[in-house]
């Protein structure tokens, strides 16, 4: 993947504008009236009296000095990852880095506390470190290669945020700390920030130019690399560890800053920067300008409130429109999906009595979660109408759900012919989370009818996003995933925003967010049902539409079938799909994911008979989800979404590792 | 000297009397099941001898809200946002208390039982009249209007005596309680704590904007240039303490080089007329003994 060449000849001009933006701000900000030399006298000889000028001293300069200095490392370690991946969307957020600190953050602070007075940087370097070791261990066995790396960034990723969400959602008065410093405040009460972060980067940046030479030898292909004597593995190894360990240390002082790090060297290379030296130079001072500049702004415009809008939640939700802008100008590897990935073939011999083995299957846990349950006398089978009406729509809801998201993935997995490909990644989920948000926080009280009716409008919205960026390149899967993943950034950049106010209001956003059948009445549980039934039929004639297009354009084209309105037919079932669901279930599931590729381990291989296996599984796994949900914790619910990602997350991660 | 102490001291015994005399009535069994989802409801029921039948989230209740403590007998009723459904239909209350948060759910609750909803924190009223009407509320909603009288008398007389009691020249009270070492909820107009500060006619050195449970959050460089006496509302996360140890701008508040913060034991920020008059007692003991230094 390569970044079209742009005019701009230098990174310099940039640089110089963002320059005097930053001093003319600082400017503004400071006591102008008492003159330079009073305001620099301020930061090297101190003469504390008055409240004005402790706050310069402790917090002002310090502030100006951390967003400058943690602005430069996350450029520093955006440019080695994108570089080292060959893949201009690899940053600290998307490889699971800065979600891994976030949940190992949250842990300690539940269940050990300890830690955290013994060093907080450290159990954050710890998460960070781990997730993106998972990470590489999912991707070894492919040679760390690109997109296999990405993917398993994203899994990780939502199977992260996943477990984190589940202990927000029962601790939410206990993490609110978390949640200031998980949304990347720059707030500075001192200079220890800075002193921690300095010296690091310092050598950190010295280690990255050792490493420049053979690093810029990754331009080339990998086989000649190789041939010039470089171990890319290794290489690869030392690079992102580099990158790990700088983005740690930043996100350990001052909290998860979105986008810096993934914009800093795309700017860089944009504007001119083409050889790595000069891109490393760059995008470090390009970093430490824009996430400074975005800061200076955000204390300007809100003043006191300046807290209640973090920067580093601020610059990611500001980076969502860049990297929309961004994706269309990549030049992706073609058509076909990067890496080849035929793990499971095999037909069964007769896929119409195996789908009656899972219908089966499926009816007797059916009656289970049922009838079997926990009331406030303990286990036992219950027949009264009174409890099974609570338990009855959400069955019918969660096995709805299910059926739409397995079906939403089977098409996307069979016309991306990627089986890491699913709805949720789409962003159609993150668009009508958002929706919700706003609607929950700028309404008073909405009711459940304005709920359903903002989070459509948001799915919409994120499905007509997907559609005017992906229209002229023809609906390239791949490119439809990026696209989906800038929205999942916007998302993840609100919620942030939306959480770190520590409003009670977030309570309500967090259940939902975690997925729950809980606000499904029968009438609506019934009607969900029946329309994945439908689905389920009108999608049929599809199927051969999904056994021709995976074999590439050409064979499509040449047996009449029009490539671009298949694409946007199928494109937009999808959409409605997994909007329907994302209502129901919330935007974190991995059954998209999960169902189809079951379905087809299982050796439902055919268009038709896969999308009929993965309806049926994905019934099957949501129900138990459901029940598992309703009963382990009892009387309190974990969400039927959580157990799903919880469930399906572990099986990704456990099958990426076995292939 | 020795006189005014023991006026202060003999007012005490009376307020804990008065206190006490409250929740020795709470072991009567009420007449009708009650269930509430908001801790402050239940802390309002409580507060009137009444027992709820059930309360969500009971466990963090006892983190986060702590007294007056709810018997062992109450049930769980899982989390706040999401009721279980099936224990609670299972319990077959007679009514069911909920606030506006809880306004998504309330169709869903009413096919179970009668469901009653009691305004509180509503922007642009005032926090304290609110507060005593939801607990005329709750009272009236659960067959025991006079026990809601007997609160609020109880209150405002313990009010009226912590006023009393009070140094008369006090300086307008900054009220904060910690996030982690760089950021502070600081408790202004809308909220408990400034309810109870307008009834012990006390100033909030707070002026900015809060919102509409009372707080803004906000970080350490804002109470610099506050002219107030800092209050800092416990608990703080771990490890917070050690941090401000080395925290430029927290050591450079006058407050804290002169030794002279207040820090109060924890108490319920979004509650009602018990948290407030737990708060009223903690806050007037620290400011009497702070005087009497």
């Amino acid at each position: 993947m390569r970044i079209k060449a742009s005019p701009i000849s230098s990174p310099l001009f940039l640089c110089l504008i963002l320059g005097a933006i930053v001093v003319s701000m600082a400017w503004t900000a400071l006591p102008v009236e008492r003159g330079l030399m009073f305001n620099l006298e301020a930061l090297f000889e101190p003469v504390i009296a008055t409240p004005e000028e402790a706050v310069l001293y402790y917090s002002w300069w310090p502030r100006l000095c951390i967003s400058l200095i943690a602005g430069a490392g996350l450029g520093l370690a955006g440019v080695l990852m994108q570089q080292v991946l060959r893949n201009p969307l690899a940053a600290p957020t998307t490889l699971g880095v800065a979600s891994g600190a976030n949940l190992a953050l949250i842990a300690a602070t539940l269940f050990a506390p300890v830690l955290l007075a013994s060093g907080r940087e450290w159990v954050a370097l710890g998460g960070g470190a781990a997730t993106m070791a998972l990470v590489f261990a999912l991707a070894w066995s492919r040679g760390l290669a690109p997109m296999v790396v990405v993917l398993a960034g994203l899994v990780v990723n939502l199977f992260v945020g996943a477990l984190a969400i589940t202990l927000l959602l029962f601790n939410q008065e206990a993490l609110k700390g978390i949640l200031v410093w998980g949304a990347g405040s720059l707030t500075q009460s001192g200079w220890d920030g800075t002193a921690y972060l300095w010296p690091r980067l310092a050598v950190c940046a010295v280690l990255a130019f050792l490493l420049l030479r053979p690093l810029a030898v990754m331009d080339l292909d990998e086989s000649n690399a190789r041939s010039l004597g470089v171990s890319v593995r290794q290489l690869r190894l030392a690079g992102l560890g580099l990158a790990v360990f700088i983005t740690g240390c930043v996100v350990s002082v001052v909290g998860i800053i979105g986008f810096i790090g993934l914009a800093a060297p795309n700017i860089a290379r944009m504007a001119g920067a083409r050889r790595l030296g000069p891109r490393m130079l760059w995008s470090m001072v390009l970093g430490a300008l824009l996430l400074t500049t975005t800061d200076l702004v955000i204390q300007h415009l809100a003043g006191s409130r300046s807290a209640m809008l973090p920067t580093g939640a601020m610059t990611a939700a500001l980076g969502a429109p860049l990297l929309l802008w961004l994706i269309p100008r990549l030049r992706l590897a073609g058509n076909k999906p990067t890496t080849a990935v035929s793990g499971f073939t095999h037909r069964h011999a007769r896929p119409g009595r195996l789908a009656l083995t899972i219908l089966a299957l499926l009816l007797a846990v059916v009656v289970l979660a049922l009838f079997l349950g926990q009331t406030a006398q303990g286990w036992g089978w219950t027949a009264q109408w009174s409890i099974l009406e609570w338990r009855l729509p959400r069955i019918l809801a969660a096995a709805g759900a299910g059926i739409m998201l397995a079906i939403a993935g089977t098409i996307i997995q069979r016309i991306s012919g990627n089986p890491m490909a699913s709805p949720e990644l789409l962003g159609i989920s993150g668009g009508s989370a958002i929706a919700l948000m706003a609607s929950i926080f700028l309404l008073r009280s909405p009711d459940n009818v304005t709920l359903i009716t903002a989070g459509t409008v948001g799915a919409l919205a994120a499905l007509a996003v997907l559609v005017v960026l992906n229209r002229r390149s023809g609906y390239i899967p791949e490119r439809l995933l990026l696209t989906g993943v800038a929205i999942t950034a916007l998302f993840d950049a609100v919620r942030s925003i939306v959480l770190s106010g520590g409003d009670p209001r977030g309570q309500q956003v967090v259940a939902w967010l975690s997925g729950s059948t809980y606000y499904v009445d029968l009438s609506s549980g019934v009607f969900i049902a029946l329309v994945a039934i439908v689905v389920m039929a009108a999608t049929r004639p599809l199927a051969r539409w999904l056994d021709i297009l995976p074999l590439g354009a050409a064979t499509a084209s040449s047996l009449g079938i029009g490539l671009n309105a298949s694409r946007l037919l199928l494109l937009v079932l999808i959409a409605l799909l997994t909007a329907c669901a994302t209502l129901v279930i919330g935007p974190l599931s991995f059954v998209g994911l999960l169902a189809p590729h079951l379905a087809r381990l299982l050796g439902f291989s055919r268009a038709r008979e896969h999308m009929l296996g993965a309806a049926l599984i994905g019934a099957l796994l949501m129900i138990l989800a459901d029940w598992v949900g309703r009963q382990a914790l009892f009387p309190h619910e974990i969400p039927a979404g959580l157990v799903a990602s919880l469930i399906g997350g572990a099986y990704f991660i456990w099958s990426m590792r076995r292939r | 000297m020795l006189s005014k102490h023991l006026t202060v001291l003999l007012q005490s015994i009376a307020i804990s009397l008065c206190i006490a005399s409250g929740a020795a009535q709470a072991s009567a069994e009420p007449e009708r099941r009650v269930v509430t989802l908001d801790w402050t409801i239940a802390e309002t029921l409580m507060g009137m001898g009444i027992k709820p039948q059930a309360v969500a989230q009971l466990s963090a209740y006892h983190d986060w809200v702590a007294e007056p403590a709810l018997p062992a007998s109450v049930i769980d009723l899982g989390l706040r946002t999401q009721p279980n459904l099936e224990l609670l239909a299972d319990l077959e209350p007679d009514v069911i208390l909920i606030s506006q948060m809880f306004s998504n759910i309330a169709p869903r609750l009413s096919r179970v039982a009668p469901v009653e909803m009691l305004q509180l924190y509503v922007p642009g009223t005032d926090t304290w009249t609110q507060m005593l009407q939801l607990t005329r509320d709750a009272a009236r909603l659960v067959g025991q209007p006079q026990a809601g009288e007997r609160l609020i008398d109880r209150t405002e007389a313990a009010m009226r005596a912590y006023r009393q009691q009070l140094p008369a020249q006090t300086k307008a009270l900054l009220i904060v309680q910690f996030i982690d070492a760089r950021h502070v909820r600081v408790f202004g107009a809308n909220g408990l704590y400034h309810a109870v500060l307008e009834q012990l006619d006390l100033e909030n050195a707070w002026q900015g904007e809060t919102n509409s449970w009372g707080f803004s959050l906000v970080g350490l460089e804002e109470l610099l240039g506050v002219d107030g006496q800092l209050i800092v509302v416990e608990p703080a996360p771990l490890g917070v303490e050690a941090q401000l140890a080395d925290s430029g701008l927290w050591q450079a508040l006058p407050e804290v080089r002169e030794k002279s913060v207040i820090t109060l034991p924890p108490v319920w920020s979004f509650g009602a007329l018990p948290s407030a008059l737990r708060f009223a007692d903690t806050l007037t003991t620290a400011l009497v003994d702070r005087h009497a230094d």
